[in-house]
């Protein structure tokens, strides 16, 4: 079944083209959420909240870029929001805690190991996770689908929405980022 | 140790050149099916309840008495303002008509 055929099956909800289409892009949908949102179970949850727009509004997909750029555009907002949620949440728990509202501890997450990663590059990845978390949104995403998603500079502008020179200059700028940050990683760590 | 701090961020850089995908758990399509059925369940239950023939005709009354109640409240102030309104009148006038008369009756000490 080719995808035109599979977007209108899925037009008129039909369940074995939604599972088909879920069954295809699952890996590629988890794989870009874990990489932006460093948590495997937020991945998840996020990935299902994708397929859960995707089935919803293909009535809308006007077909005019694949259907995989369409459904990266959906995993990077839908990442990004589930990061902004978080820090919303993070903030309201630290000003309840001001005034005495909330007794809990705000416990620091723990080092994000990344489940494809080699044993030998472990300990390097780990450092480099943590620099990729303090990166702007748009310099986070471009960097995941480039480096973890392996994504070309063309496929990443259509996802984005941007041109390849503006890809290339975000991608420039997050590099330089990453080094700047690891360097103050490495020197809190004495080495 | 600036070369050291160098070279440890060179392949802290290089440290995912070549990573695996990574994939959700298994059954991952049977988990988000029966989150979309939890969340149509839910709107599901809130739409058959909204639209029972009891609760539609309780909400239908409810709105009648209250646009009842409105009305009838406003209709008793307008009367209430109407009869005031006549009575200072009545009241002005007589007191307006006494006072001539008086003046007219005591015009010398």
């Amino acid at each position: 079944m080719n995808e035109k055929e599979l977007i209108a099956l899925l037009k008129q909800k039909d369940r074995a083209a939604f599972k088909d289409i879920v069954e295809t892009w699952q890996d590629m949908v988890y794989n870009t959420a874990l990489g932006i949102l460093q948590n495997e179970e937020d991945a998840e949850d996020t990935a299902q909240e994708v397929f859960i727009q995707v089935f919803e509004s293909i009535s809308s997909f006007k077909e005019d870029s694949k259907l995989s750029t369409w459904i990266y555009r959906i995993t990077v907002s839908k990442s990004l929001d589930h990061i902004r949620k978080k820090k919303r949440k993070k903030r309201f728990a630290f000003i309840q805690s001001l005034y005495g509202g909330n007794d809990e501890k705000m416990i620091e997450p723990p080092d994000f190991f990344h489940p494809g990663i080699s044993i030998e590059n472990k300990e390097n990845a780990v450092a480099l996770f943590k620099a990729i978390e303090k990166l702007s949104s748009n310099q986070k995403s471009a960097f995941v689908l480039n480096k973890i998603e392996g994504l070309s500079y063309l496929e990443i502008g259509e996802i984005m929405e941007l041109s390849d020179s503006a890809v290339d200059a975000l991608l420039q700028r997050a590099r330089k980022n990453l080094k700047v940050s690891l360097k103050d990683y490495y020197k809190l760590l004495g080495c | 140790m600036q070369e050291n701090i160098n070279k440890k961020i060179e392949d802290a850089m290089h440290s995912i050149d070549g990573i695996e995908k990574s994939s959700p758990s298994p059954f991952f399509f049977t988990r988000l099916e029966a989150r979309m059925q939890k969340e149509k369940n839910i709107w599901e239950t809130l739409t058959s309840f909204i639209t029972k023939p009891v609760i539609a005709f309780a909400c239908i009354c409810l709105v009648i008495m209250i646009n009842a109640f409105v009305i009838f409240s406003s209709s008793n102030t307008d009367s209430t303002v109407t009869q005031q309104t006549n009575q200072l009148a009545t009241v002005d006038e007589y007191s307006q008509l006494s006072a001539t008369l008086y003046e007219f009756e005591n015009t010398k000490p």
